[in-house]
């Protein structure tokens, strides 16, 4: 992605009096330089899959934003048991009677077997269950990531032989089996096994586990960032001139971790969508009757070995998938906006 | 004074005024003393336990004096010393040992809070023009931040301030909301002399400000640093390995060799009438152009061999030893103090046994210390 127009436009010295750029500018107005972050958001501005992948992104956290407006506007909710309501759509079986899974004017993505909920509705309403653990847990995990890379970055000795060495321990560990098998634990923390458990301690208990285990990485090349970043003169020229630490690091090592920061982000989140979605197939997520993306899926399933009916995967399935290949797409285009001088 | 100073720099770079008397007169007082200075970086090692197993002796027992107003150069070649001793002195390393006083202060181990009123007085200019600034911001921002750091509040605002600096150091004052990436190398250099002087410092450590330069805008940020030395009347303690721009720049030089000072003088003493013999071997190794001169006195020729010893384990008794042709017994068994030799100037000291000559005219033969130098010369005098 290094076309030589971008680096034309990224870095082209200006000359002390007069020169190209002052000249091609009205008289009077002022010179203002692009920052770094503006020049980012030409590059990707021009990135047609990067632009096209941020507004299917951008609709997906849309819908999941809009989740009870949309389904009050198509006048159903995920909770309706059509089962009972509308007994004469299902047989005795409970699987829908009309073709494809039930799908009419009324029900567009039809209806679920067994209790004969609304697969549009559960699917947006999945979609925002699902968004809404992911960027809980992404959000603790960057605060995390930064609080303890930076720190172990910048302040370097003690605390960077510690932290280091939890972030080996942890990236030591089975993450998949971890997940399954601390999920009912951490919800036995909070509520008592023989009692119902309440959805938020769930929701609570996906975002704790996937904090957890989901921190490292970050953590790691943030570290890696600011303990080049310290060796620069301009941290030196700020210690001379006499900052303090705390000042250091707000204002001239956390803007120059940004770029990898948001580069990693846009593919953690993603990330923890699929592995959020994967432990409520496993039935260790978000059970029903609360809609998610990935409890569609265990449903799903099981309907595809019975039935025979692809129905019930194609419309999580395909959601999602455009949703990850998106978001990557995303990511892609981000880093490359950042530093076009990455090779692929 | 520091009024003086302060006018001369709200004035603006149109009307600035003569060179200053005053830093003379102020003289009698030292700006700077560096007394027996002392940088020693451990070297751990060891499994399980780290321990520590030796040192880099970066700097070794030191004697520097800054005047005020004075610009003094530090040359060596790469790995002497040099930049530790000015980072020692900007307080960005801590001394393992001596003193540094500033004004008759003690700051060798003063933590930040204590060295808060001396950081806007001590500045400095770094090698780098490319890691030297943010890139993440804008150029009155990098110029600004030293004063806002020290409560500075120049009449007129900080961003008036930051116009008058850019001024000063030839750039164009409306591009203070530009970011470092579009200026060239020399123009950002500009841009570090700017936001040293933002401070009103007294003293300025410019650590190699020209070497990653290119030659053609050398001349041009030195001829800047003169300009604000002599104008503003800043110490200088000029850090460099190029010994042309020293002469050019420095009132009084010093050589380093090994993590010592092993000559210092004023300039012409250095660099015509030098004793030690490695100010000599230094000199000597300039490259010049030779014309085809008539009356113009041939240089001396002297080409040492090998490299710097390692400073983990430096040679005993004189340090230069190793490389010297006059070497002898004694030279490996005492240090050989700085003194002012007999013949030399006021100020200008020598740490050598068996100094040389004070002249940098050819001999009657030259010195080719280096085996392949020699024979290759050999070779293309008998055909």
């Amino acid at each position: 992605m290094t076309s030589p127009i971008e680096t034309e436009d990224g870095a082209e010295p200006v000359v002390a009096h007069g020169g190209r750029a002052a000249a091609t500018k009205p008289e009077g107005e002022q010179l203002v330089g692009r920052s770094p972050g503006q020049l980012m958001w030409a590059r990707f501005k021009r990135d047609r899959s990067g632009v096209v992948s941020a507004y299917v992104v951008g609709f997906y956290f849309l819908i999941g934003l809009a989740a009870p407006l949309i389904s009050k506007l198509y006048g159903k909710n995920p909770y309706t048991v059509y089962a009972d309501e509308r007994p004469e759509l299902f047989d005795s079986a409970g699987v829908p009677l009309q073709p494809n899974g039930g799908i009419s004017g009324e029900f567009w993505f039809g209806l679920e077997p067994g209790n004969g909920y609304d697969v549009f509705t559960k699917l947006i309403y999945g979609i925002r269950t699902s968004l809404m653990i992911s960027v809980a847990v992404t959000v603790t995990v960057v605060l995390t990531g930064i609080l303890l890379g930076v720190t172990a970055g910048y302040v370097g000795r003690r605390a960077d032989f510690v932290i280091s060495r939890v972030i080996d321990f942890l990236l030591a560990f089975p993450s998949q089996l971890f997940f399954i098998a601390s999920m009912p634990v951490v919800v036995s923390l909070f509520v008592s096994p023989r009692d119902e458990t309440p959805t938020y301690v769930r929701v609570v208990a996906l975002i704790v586990v996937q904090w957890f285990l989901g921190w490292m990485s970050l953590a790691r090349i943030l570290r890696g960032t600011s303990l080049s970043l310290r060796e620069r003169e301009f941290i030196e020229a700020a210690k001379v001139s006499g900052a303090s630490p705390w000042r250091i690091i707000r204002k001239e090592v956390l803007p120059n971790v940004v770029t990898p920061l948001l580069v990693q982000t846009t593919y953690l989140l993603p990330n923890f969508v699929t592995i959020e979605a994967g432990l409520s197939f496993l039935g260790v997520g978000i059970v029903e009757p609360t809609p998610d993306w990935g409890q569609m899926f265990s449903k799903a399933s099981t309907e595809l070995v019975l039935q025979n009916d692809i129905t019930y995967m194609f419309f999580p399935g395909v959601s999602m998938i455009i949703f990850v290949v998106a978001f990557n797409l995303l990511g892609d285009s981000v880093r490359d906006a950042f530093d076009p001088k990455t090779a692929r | 004074m520091k009024e003086d100073v302060a006018k001369d720099v709200t004035t603006g770079a149109t009307t600035l005024p003569a060179p200053r008397a005053a830093a003379k007169d102020a003289s009698a007082e030292p700006l700077l003393v560096v007394d027996k200075l002392v940088k020693h970086f451990p070297i751990k090692g060891g499994f399980p336990v780290r321990r520590t197993v030796g040192a880099v002796q970066a700097v070794d027992g030191i004697d520097l004096t800054v005047h005020v107003g004075e610009s003094f150069g530090l040359v060596g070649e790469s790995g002497c010393g040099k930049s530790t001793t000015g980072r020692l002195i900007t307080r960005l390393l801590e001394p393992t040992g001596g003193t540094i006083s500033y004004r008759g202060r003690d700051i060798s181990h003063a933590s930040r809070k204590e060295l808060a009123p001396v950081r806007s007085e001590i500045q400095m200019i770094f090698q780098d023009p490319y890691s030297s600034l943010n890139p993440r911001q804008t150029v009155g921002k990098i110029i600004s931040a030293p004063m806002e750091i020290n409560g500075i509040d120049p009449s007129g605002g900080r961003e008036k301030r930051v116009r008058e600096l850019l001024e000063i150091v030839g750039l164009n004052p409306e591009h203070f909301n530009r970011f470092p990436h579009e200026f060239s190398g020399g123009q950002r250099q500009r841009i570090g002399v700017a936001r040293a002087l933002a401070s009103e410092p007294k003293l300025i450590v410019a650590d190699e400000p020209v070497s990653a330069l290119d030659v053609s805008i050398q001349a041009q940020v030195v001829n800047l640093l003169q300009k604000v030395q002599r104008e503003l009347g800043i110490a200088f303690l000029f850090i460099a390995h190029d010994l042309a721009v020293v002469r050019h720049f420095s009132q009084r030089v010093a050589v380093m060799y090994l993590g010592k000072v092993i000559e210092v003088g004023d300039r012409g003493s250095i660099y015509t009438r030098p004793r030690h013999p490695y100010t000599h071997a230094l000199l000597s190794a300039v490259p010049e152009v030779e014309l085809e001169e008539s009356g113009k006195v041939r240089r001396e020729r002297i080409r040492l061999a090998g490299d710097v010893p390692s400073p983990i384990s430096p040679p005993s008794g004189c340090r230069f030893r190793t490389r010297c042709w006059k070497a002898q017994d004694k030279c490996a068994q005492e240090e050989p103090p700085l003194v002012r030799l007999s013949g030399n100037r006021e100020g200008h000291l020598t740490a050598c046994h068996f100094p040389e000559d004070p002249t940098t005219e050819a001999r009657d033969e030259d010195i080719v210390l280096d085996p392949a130098l020699a024979a290759l010369e050999e070779a293309a005098e008998d055909q």
